[in-house]
């Protein structure tokens, strides 16, 4: 597998400087956590919003530091959670009047880091709340796991408490409305390929050319079973079979829907994706209020793609809706 | 037994040695059933601990150990970091603002040191995990506190030790060993053992 990549040990130190590179008057790197922040963080007219988790799921969630979004994310290397020291110093640094929220996928390794980051910062007085992200229906709940992970729906929910944020909104009302989209929030994925880090230089996992991952994670852990590649249209069906019935989802409800690009999947194949899923909604009397398609959490270079619903209601809509300045654009 | 500062520090630096030293012991135990990483993050959590050893504020009891707690855990991945880290941040607050702990201070430290690790981890006893064998010796210090204190050391250390091996029977049920459900059954928990081995190294230094 080719890459553009250095000493692969700096691979996400690279990233986040060129991040930083870019955005001179609106970001700050700050090389020691790994933290991209705001340059104008913290504002002490609203509650900070921080993301940490693994690299590798970029846009997710460094280059969505911005206005109307996060205030900072800070996180680990390929894959990995961020050190506890990481987050601990990141909440000291965008401490603001009216608190911090930190927002968590739910995996152990980032669980453990953010509880215990949390548990010292509000040691040293910090006003801090923590936030678990857990969208991915793909795995079941049980007794022996930490439970359901975090994927591509982890966007809806920082998008939400970064509006309600830039609005004044205080820490308990984020914490409201953050598990509450979290609530409504469903997504499951498919690989085609599996993807490779580049401190490994191999592919993570063997996917052969007839076959499919179905329900896969977003650093390719197994989902609900292997099967062999079936249409585009068959494809949504599985997708949308596991996430509707989930929530459920119901005739006369109205949705956002996201088809998340995994890495490694054309923009085209995306738009093919979303518009068999829209009628398909549609047929089942269930209308899209809000679309979304390109990609939004990644697993590196893996082909696949995710399908989100999110159950809207008026004020989720209207947080949808606000306006965010982040650094990942095109125009 | 009535440990001030200095005692909690010869502790806890016996503590940190021992890991440092079992690296390989602890990392090749985690390897049959685990990812192998285990005695590498303790000892890396330990040296950072020891680089810093001259720096910590000794004011009291429950500083030095918060202290311990945050270089131990701040940059070491995986979940051993958080876990021994959460053990000595709940034991530190059981004596913050003391200037000495008492023989029941030591025991409410190690059982606030086991609900962190419950709370943390998600885990409970019996779980294959090293609460196997620091709950039996809590219990064993706490039923001996009137005694010489040399002689608890050595009676926990004892009682660390035979819980420990008895790991060996039981399924896990937390942590990566915890995939491989009935073939980790056979092993010893590296956790359990090196609760075990410390407590040893602290009875023979006592």
């Amino acid at each position: 597998m080719k890459k553009f990549v250095n000493d692969p040990k700096n691979f996400v130190p690279e990233m986040l400087k060129g991040i930083a590179l870019a955005n001179p008057d609106t970001l700050r790197y700050v090389p020691e956590y790994n933290l991209i922040m705001r340059a104008d963080a913290p504002n002490h007219a609203k509650v900070s919003i921080v993301q940490g988790s693994g690299s590798g799921h970029e846009p997710a969630h460094v280059m969505v530091v911005g206005k109307g979004m996060l205030d900072g994310a800070c996180p680990g290397d390929v894959f990995a959670a961020p050190p506890m020291e990481y987050v601990l110093e990141t909440a000291k640094l965008l401490a603001s009047d009216k608190g911090v929220l930190l927002l968590v996928n739910n995996y152990t390794g980032d669980k453990m880091a953010f509880e215990m980051a949390a548990e010292l910062a509000e040691a040293e007085g910090l006003n801090v709340r923590t936030l678990f992200i857990n969208d991915d229906v793909a795995v079941k709940d049980s007794t022996w796991t930490v439970g359901r992970r975090g994927v591509a729906g982890n966007f809806f929910v920082m998008k939400a408490v970064g509006a309600a944020s830039e609005a004044g909104a205080d820490l308990d009302e984020l914490v409201r409305i953050g598990e509450k989209v979290n609530s409504v929030t469903r997504t499951m994925g498919i690989a085609l390929t599996p993807c490779t880090p580049p401190a490994k230089g191999s592919p993570l996992f063997e996917l052969a050319d007839d076959e499919m991952e179905v329900g896969v994670g977003i650093h390719g852990e197994p989902g609900r079973r292997r099967a062999t590649l079936v249409s585009a249209d068959e494809i949504v069906d599985e997708l949308l079979g596991a996430v509707v019935p989930d929530l459920p989802y119901a005739s006369g409800d109205e949705v956002a829907l996201m088809i998340n690009g995994l890495g490694g999947t054309p923009i085209s194949e995306l738009y093919l994706l979303y518009g068999a899923a829209h009628e398909k909604l549609a047929a089942q009397g269930i209308t899209v209020g809000r679309s979304y398609v390109g990609e939004y959490c990644t697993s590196l270079d893996m082909a696949g793609a995710s399908l989100t619903l999110v159950k809207l209601d008026d004020e989720i809509t209207q947080l949808l809706l606000a306006p965010a300045e982040i650094a990942n654009r095109v125009f | 037994m009535s440990p001030d500062v200095p005692r909690v520090e010869s502790v806890v630096r016996t503590i940190a040695d021992t890991c440092i030293e079992n690296e390989k012991y602890f990392g090749d135990l985690d390897s049959v059933v685990g990812d192998g990483d285990f005695g590498f993050s303790l000892a890396r959590g330990f040296e950072n601990v020891v680089a810093q050893w001259d720096t910590f504020d000794r004011s009291d009891v429950g500083t030095f150990l918060q202290k311990i707690a945050i270089v131990m855990t701040g940059r070491i991945g995986g979940t051993s970091g958080p876990i021994w880290g959460t053990a000595f941040l709940r034991a530190a607050a059981v004596v913050k603002g003391k200037p000495d702990a008492t023989g029941e201070d030591v025991v409410a430290m190690l059982r606030a040191a086991i609900e962190g690790i419950k709370a943390r981890g998600g885990a409970d006893l019996g779980e294959k995990t090293l609460l196997d064998a620091l709950a039996p010796m809590t219990d064993t210090i706490e039923a001996n506190l009137g005694a010489e204190p040399k002689d608890v050391a050595k009676r926990a250390a004892e009682s660390a030790r035979a819980a420990a091996e008895a790991t060996k029977s039981m399924q896990a049920r937390r942590g990566r060993a915890s995939y491989t459900g009935e073939r980790s059954i056979g092993s010893v928990d590296p956790g359990a053992i090196a609760v075990a081995v410390l407590a040893e190294r602290v009875a023979e230094t006592w």
